[in-house]
């Protein structure tokens, strides 16, 4: 029986489909890590969407909160004055310190620096494939992000890395939770150096500590180094929950990162190109 | 085209709603599959090849696995709902209940299959929670497609009147 065009009209459509997808999958290969321009444009189409439905629910959420739910607030407010005054306190002697250091110009210098370069944003999406791989934020090229600029939760500790795409308003963070980030760390109290990956779980794993190494500990909080040269030095990574050691060259040392992505909401971006850290 | 248009905003809006309520919902209830399958059932295997491409590559452009994972999946996915559901009767809830059970497991499998073969890695079933996707979004799926009907029914009585 010869092969009928029209009788397996939906059959070519099914392999053309597929064939395409394949193409495309191969495309991204001498690609790399950057996003091809059809995934660039859906992610351009539909991340308003999603930034306009979350901007919309926190309206609703800010109306209850600012109109209906007023119990707590003189309580919170209590606590947010006592904690200004206690980081104006720390602010004043991490100048004082500061001085000794440099002169008056370069402090002011510095301190502008950070003041412009520090971003707030708001996570609006997680990734659909694996939680724990990547968010989206409420934030773009607009906002002048690019990619490698570091994020990091509201107090401070290291969450990930902008990646592409970047589209004007809402780009995508790479989560240090994800098992192909790596980031280059130490350890706070001896500065043994490792690199964490994430596990793919939530968690991460501190790699390349010989077995014979003693001087790494649980509870030990980890560092960038900044030797990757996208990660600043100087930020908390994680605290290391168990350490065990079998047959293997490295020790199998788990970290449990500051953040965890159900409470994952408030984030900031140290909107500085990575070059002018370093 | 503007239905289903509507319908793929609709989920995408539905997902990023329940993913900032809990995360679980991401791995319990796969909305996207749900638009697939509803237009696959009312329009054919081809357009549900189509429209399955289009709801996976938007999953895809989310996710930082390999672009065209989810939408392969979902096209055979698609295709397979359209082409079944032209063949045996699925209208009853719980027929149509074992259907959509049946062929969420199929992408399931396909989209970990793809993902172990191209990334060397296995999915991540958080904690085997996303071995109830198939289950969970079965129930809603058929419970849905069977009010469905009356809601449509509600509503242009309401309009007439």
């Amino acid at each position: 029986m010869p092969f009928s065009l029209k009788k397996n009209k939906s059959l070519i459509i099914l392999i053309c489909l597929i064939l395409a997808q394949l193409i495309l999958i191969s495309a991204q290969v001498p690609l790399g890590g950057k996003e091809n321009y059809l995934e660039k444009a859906i992610f351009s189409l539909f991340s308003p969407i999603q930034h306009g439905a979350l901007a919309f629910i926190q309206k609703i959420g800010d109306l209850w909160r600012d109109y209906f739910y007023l119990r707590d607030v003189r309580g919170i407010n209590e606590r947010l004055s006592k904690e200004i005054f206690a980081l104006q306190q720390q602010n004043i002697l991490l100048q004082h310190s500061l001085k000794k250091y440099k002169n008056e110009e370069e402090i002011q210098e510095i301190l502008e620096e950070i003041f412009g370069g520090v971003l707030p944003a708001r996570v609006i999406g997680l990734d659909t494939g694996s939680v724990y791989r990547s968010v989206v934020i409420n934030k773009g090229s607009k906002n002048g992000l690019q990619e490698d600029m570091v994020v990091v939760d509201r107090k401070g500790h290291l969450v990930g890395r902008v990646i592409p795409p970047v589209s004007f308003m809402e780009a995508k963070v790479h989560l240090i939770t994800d098992s192909d980030s790596g980031v280059s760390v130490f350890t706070e109290k001896l500065k043994v150096p490792g690199i964490l990956n994430g596990d793919g779980k939530g968690q991460c794993i501190l790699k390349y500590i010989i077995a014979t190494d003693d001087r790494v500990e649980v509870g030990e909080n980890l560092i960038t180094s900044g030797f990757d040269g996208i990660i600043p030095p100087g930020i908390s990574a994680g605290v290391i929950t168990s350490i065990t050691t079998d047959k293997s060259l490295f020790k199998k040392i788990s970290v449990s990162p500051y953040f965890t992505i159900n409470h994952l909401d408030q984030i900031a971006v140290i909107a500085l190109e990575p070059k002018e850290f370093f | 085209m503007t239905g289903v248009l509507t319908s793929v905003v609709a989920a995408f809006l539905m997902y990023t709603i329940f993913s900032r309520i809990s995360i679980y919902f991401i791995y319990l209830l796969n909305v996207f599959s749900l638009v697939v399958i509803h237009y696959a059932i009312k329009k054919g295997e081809s357009q549900g090849a189509i429209i399955g491409a289009l709801c996976g590559l938007i999953q895809d452009s989310f996710s930082l696995g390999i672009f065209g994972v989810a939408g392969i999946s979902k096209t055979i996915m698609g295709f397979a709902a359209g082409y079944i559901s032209r063949r045996i009767d699925i209208i009853e809830v719980k027929k149509n209940f074992i259907f959509i059970f049946l062929l969420m497991c199929t992408e399931l499998i396909i989209w970990s299959s793809l993902y172990l073969f191209l990334l060397s890695e296995r999915v991540n079933t958080a904690g085997g929670i996303l071995l109830f996707q198939p289950f969970i979004t079965a129930l809603v799926g058929s419970l849905f497609f069977s009010l469905l009907p009356k809601l449509k029914k509600r509503f242009v009585h309401h309009e007439n009147a």
